[in-house]
C-alpha cells in the first residue's frame, strides 16, 4: 500500500525521534560507560556518536563538574533513584562549553539491579544567559539601592555645602556689583573733578593774566569762582569719604534737641505747604558726641525722603527719645548694649515693600527718577552712623508710611560743654619767637603752612618726610610744635613720626593733617593730651587757630 | 545545643565497640544507607552530619575553624569523648578517611582500627607525588566555584533553598539525601582539596584498611598505593567497583571488604 510505503514504521518512527528531540539522550551501563547517544547531542558536542559509545557521562564535563558529579550527584542517583535539573557544562569537541540542564533516572530490573542510566541533557545556553542578566541586574539594582541610601545618609552634608556655595556666589556676585559701582563711581568723579579743576586753574591764569597786566580793577571775581569751584570740590571729597566712612568727623557734645530746632525753619520751606511737620522733643534728652554739621545733613537728607515719599502730602514727624538697648535688642540692631539717644523721622507716605528696604542702605539704590537721586544718601548715614558708633534702622510697610530711626550713643560727660561758641572771626596771633616744625610730602602745602605761621609770628623748619622731621626732632634745634601730616612716603607715616618724637621731647606738641580719618592711626579719636587732628582741606583762619590753641595751652 | 544535636547524631545496633561512620565532601549520613545497618547486629552504630552537611546546626558553621581538616577532627574527638567512645573502629569515605586520621591522632585511644575509603591525603600533583589533579585544575574548580553554585543555576538556587511556593524544587535538587548549602558546600571544596595532609600520616600505630576503588577520579589508585606505603600498619584492597562511592555503587563489596578486616 501506499500509506505504506510511504509512512515510517513505528521502529523507525522511534529512531527518528530519538535523535532529533530538542533535547540530548544518553543511556549509560552500570558502570556509567555510554551506551548509546542520540544525534542531537552528539551534533551539540561536536562529536560523532561512535566516539561517544565507551566514555563516561563525567567525562563530557568540566573538571569542576566531575568532581560535583562525583562527590553529589552520582550519589544522588545511587540514592533516590533520579535527579532533576542540575545545571551543569559539557565540554564538546574543542573545548567549547555548552551549558545544560540534566536529568538522570535508574532503570532496574525486578531484583533490583540497575540495567542502565537514562539520561536527558537540555540545552541551558539562553537560559544561562537569563541568569546572569537577572543576576547582572540584582546587583545593579542592590548598589542603586545602596548608592541611595549613601546619598540620604549624606544628603544634609550635601545641603549645607551647597548652600555654603551659593552663599560664596551672592557674595562674589555683591563683590562684583561693588567693584562695577566703584567703576561707575570714579568715571563720574573724575568728570566731576576735571570740571572743578578746570574751573579753578582757568581763574588763577586769568588772575595771573590780569596781575601781570597790572589790571587789579575785578579781579575779585576770578577768586571767588575759583575759590568756590574748590569748596565744590572739597565737598565731593567729604561725600565720598562718608560713604567710605572714612570722612573726617568732628565729634563734640551734641544735644540733637537743639540741633533739631535749629534745622525746624529750614526743614518747613524745604518741605512745602501740603506737609504738615511735627517736632516732638523728649524732655531730659540725653547728650550725645557726633559731628553736628554731619548729623544735620543726614535728618534733611531723611526729611527729604520722606517728603518725596508723600506727593500728595501728608505729616512728617521728627521726634527724638533716650533708649535702653538690651543684649536681644543691641543683637538686632548690631549695636553694643547699652544707652542711646534716637532720633526718627516718620511719614505717612508710601512706604516700601520688604525688598526694597533690604536694599536700601546699598550704595547707588533709589527708587527716584533717574536725575533725582544718586543713590549715595542713605548709604552716606549708614557709613555716618556707623563712623559714629551708632546704627541707622528703618521700619515701613506699603501704603503706610516709614519711619528711619538714627539711634546714637549716650555721652556721659558734663551736658553744659554741649554746642562750643562760634569761630571767632579773627585768627589769634602771638607767641613770638616759638619754633614749628612742619613735615609735609606737598611743597605747596608746606609752603602754605610756613606762610601762616611766619603771619602769626612763628618761626618754621620744613621736612618732607618722616626720617628728616625725625632728624631735626633729635637735634638740638628748639621745637615747640610738630605739624605733620599723617600720610607720609618713605616708610614712617605721621603718627609713627610723632611717636618717636616724643620719646626725644616728651612736651612736643602735635598737630596731625590728614586727608581722612585714618581712625586706627590717630586712635579713634581719642588723641593723647596735646594733640590734634585737622583735616584736609582746611581754612588758614582753622589751622591758625588750632596753631594757637596748642602752643598757649602748654 | 549538645555535640550530638550539633552533628545529628544517629546511634542504632546491639554491639559493644563502637563503629563511626563519617561522611565525605558532597553529602552527609546517609551515604551509609546500604553499608551501617549490616554492622548494627555486632556494633554500636553511630552516624554524623558534619557541621555544615545534612541536618548538621548550620549556625555552627565557623569558616575560620573549618578552613582546615583539623577542625573536622576536633569534632570527631568532641563526638566520640561525649558518648565515651574506646578503642572503636572508625570508617571514613574520601576526605573523611583523612579526618579520622587527624583525629586518631589527637586521641589515639579513640579508635584501633580505621577504614579508609577512597583515602588522599592531598589531591594536586607535587612533584613526584601524584594527586590526580593539577594544581591549575584545582584552581580551575575553586573559580568556577567561585562564580557559579554547581548544580543548581546560579540565580535559581537561592530562590529553590528558601521557595515556599515550589517545594518540590527543594526536594528535588538539595532533598533529603544530599542537603548542602551552596556557600558551606564552596568553602568545604577549598577546605578539601585544597588539603595537603601527607605528613600526619606518620606516626599512626591504629591498623588501617585502605579501599580503593577501580576508575576513581577522585582519588586515583596510585593514592590509595602511596596512603597503604605510608601507614605501617595498613592493609590495601583494591574493590572492582568503580567511582569515588562504593558504598552506594558496591555495597555488598564494600561490607565484606571491612568485615574481613575487623
Amino acid at each position: 500500500m501506499g500509506d505504506e510505503s510511504h509512512s515510517p514504521g513505528a521502529e523507525e518512527d522511534l529512531e527518528d525521534l530519538f535523535d532529533n528531540a530538542p533535547c540530548g539522550y544518553l543511556s549509560a551501563g552500570p558502570d556509567g560507560r555510554i551506551i548509546k547517544v542520540n544525534q542531537r547531542l552528539a551534533s551539540w558536542l561536536g562529536h560523532d556518536r561512535e566516539q561517544l559509545v565507551g566514555r563516561r557521562f563525567q567525562d563530557l564535563l568540566n573538571i569542576a563538574g566531575k568532581i560535583y558529579y562525583e562527590t553529589h550527584f552520582a550519589p544522588l542517583l545511587r540514592m533516590q533513584g533520579f535527579f532533576n535539573e542540575v545545571a551543569l557544562d559539557l565540554v564538546g569537541q574543542g573545548g567549547h562549553v555548552l551549558p545544560v540542564l540534566v536529568n538522570a533516572i535508574e532503570r532496574r530490573n525486578p531484583s533490583g539491579a540497575v540495567r542502565f542510566i537514562r539520561i536527558t541533557v537540555f540545552n541551558a545556553s539562553d537560559r544561562r544567559r537569563y541568569e546572569r542578566e537577572l543576576l547582572e541586574a540584582r546587583r545593579a539594582a542592590e548598589a542603586a539601592s545602596n548608592d541611595l541610601r549613601e546619598l540620604n545618609l549624606t544628603l544634609e552634608a550635601r545641603i549645607a555645602d551647597a548652600v555654603e556655595q551659593r552663599i560664596q556666589a551672592e557674595e562674589a556676585l555683591r563683590q562684583a556689583q561693588k567693584m562695577e559701582a566703584i567703576g561707575q563711581l570714579t568715571g563720574g568723579i573724575a568728570h566731576d573733578f576735571n570740571n572743578l579743576l578746570t574751573g579753578i586753574i582757568g581763574n588763577l591764569e586769568l588772575l595771573d593774566t590780569r596781575i601781570s597786566q597790572g589790571r587789579l580793577n575785578d579781579v575779585d571775581r576770578y577768586i571767588v569762582a575759583a575759590r568756590g569751584a574748590a569748596k565744590r570740590a572739597a565737598t565731593l571729597t567729604h561725600r565720598l569719604l562718608a560713604f567710605a566712612r572714612r570722612q573726617p568727623l568732628d565729634p563734640k557734645p551734641t544735644n540733637i534737641n537743639r540741633l533739631v530746632a535749629g534745622m525746624e525753619e529750614l526743614i518747613r520751606r524745604t518741605m512745602g505747604a501740603a506737609i504738615e511737620i511735627e517736632v516732638v522733643g523728649a524732655a531730659g534728652l540725653w547728650t550725645t558726641v557726633v559731628d553736628p554739621n554731619q548729623l544735620e545733613n543726614a535728618l534733611l537728607n531723611l526729611c527729604i525722603n520722606a517728603r518725596d515719599a508723600m506727593p500728595g502730602g501728608g505729616r512728617l514727624t521728627i521726634e527724638t527719645a533716650n533708649k535702653w538697648i538690651d543684649e536681644r535688642a543691641a543683637r538686632e540692631r548690631d549695636l553694643p548694649a547699652g544707652q542711646y539717644i534716637s532720633l526718627c523721622v516718620t511719614d505717612t507716605g508710601t512706604g516700601m515693600p520688604p525688598e526694597v528696604i533690604e536694599r536700601i542702605f546699598d550704595p547707588f539704590f533709589t527708587t527716584k527718577p533717574r536725575g533725582q537721586g544718586t543713590g549715595l544718601g542713605l548709604s552716606m548715614i549708614h557709613g555716618f552712623m556707623r563712623q559714629s558708633g551708632g546704627q541707622v534702622r528703618v521700619y515701613s510697610e506699603v501704603g503706610q508710611g516709614t519711619t528711619m530711626c538714627l539711634y546714637l550713643p549716650r555721652h556721659y560727660a558734663g551736658k553744659d560743654e554741649a554746642d562750643a561758641p562760634a569761630e571767632p572771626a579773627e585768627a589769634p596771633r602771638a607767641g613770638a619767637g616759638e619754633t614749628v616744625l612742619v613735615v609735609d610730602d606737598e611743597p605747596s602745602v608746606r609752603m602754605l603752612i610756613a606762610e601762616v605761621l611766619e603771619g602769626l609770628g612763628y618761626a618754621a623748619i620744613e621736612a618732607g618726610d618722616g626720617r628728616a622731621g625725625l632728624k631735626v626732632l633729635q637735634s638740638d634745634a628748639r621745637v615747640s610744635l610738630l605739624i605733620t601730616d599723617l600720610a607720609l612716603p618713605g616708610g614712617m607715616n605721621g603718627r609713627q613720626l610723632a611717636d618717636a618724637a616724643r620719646e626725644a621731647r616728651p612736651d612736643l606738641r602735635i598737630l596731625f593733617i590728614t586727608g581722612y580719618a585714618e581712625n586706627a592711626v590717630v586712635g579713634n579719636g581719642h588723641l593723647e593730651p596735646d594733640m590734634q587732628v585737622v583735616t584736609k582741606p582746611f581754612t588758614m583762619e582753622i589751622l591758625a587757630r588750632r596753631i594757637k590753641d596748642l602752643l598757649s595751652g602748654g | 545545643m549538645t555535640v550530638l544535636q550539633r552533628h545529628n547524631v544517629k546511634i542504632t545496633g546491639s554491639g559493644e565497640r563502637a563503629m563511626v561512620f563519617a561522611h565525605g565532601f558532597g553529602c552527609d549520613q546517609n551515604m551509609w544507607r546500604f553499608v551501617a545497618p549490616a554492622f548494627e547486629k555486632d556494633f554500636r552504630v553511630i552516624l554524623f552530619d558534619h557541621v555544615g552537611a545534612g541536618m548538621s546546626d548550620l549556625s555552627a558553621y565557623d569558616p575560620g575553624k573549618y578552613s582546615s581538616l583539623d577542625g573536622y577532627a576536633d569534632d570527631v574527638v568532641e563526638l566520640c569523648r561525649e558518648l565515651a567512645v574506646r578503642h572503636g573502629v572508625f570508617v571514613g569515605h574520601s576526605v573523611s578517611a583523612m579526618i579520622g586520621v587527624l583525629a586518631v591522632k589527637k586521641a589515639p585511644d579513640i579508635f584501633d582500627d580505621l577504614v579508609l575509603i577512597g583515602p588522599s591525603p592531598r589531591y594536586i600533583d607535587d612533584e613526584d607525588y601524584v594527586g590526580g589533579f593539577s594544581e591549575m585544575q584545582i584552581h580551575e574548580l575553586i573559580d568556577f566555584l567561585d562564580s557559579n553554585h554547581m548544580g543548581w543555576s546560579q540565580a535559581m538556587a537561592p530562590v529553590i533553598m528558601g521557595n515556599a511556593d515550589r517545594p518540590e524544587l527543594g526536594e528535588e535538587l538539595t532533598n533529603s539525601f544530599c542537603r548542602t548549602d551552596p556557600e558551606i558546600a564552596k568553602r568545604f571544596a577549598r577546605t578539601t582539596f585544597l588539603s595537603d595532609n601527607r605528613r600526619d600520616l606518620d606516626g599512626v600505630t591504629a591498623r588501617s584498611l585502605v579501599l580503593q576503588c577501580s576508575e576513581d577520579v577522585i582519588a586515583p589508585q596510585a593514592v590509595g598505593e602511596y596512603v597503604h606505603r605510608r601507614l605501617p600498619n595498613s592493609r590495601l584492597v583494591v574493590m572492582k567497583a568503580t567511582g569515588h562511592c562504593p558504598n552506594l555503587s558496591a555495597p555488598e563489596e564494600t561490607i565484606a571488604a571491612i568485615r574481613a578486616f575487623i
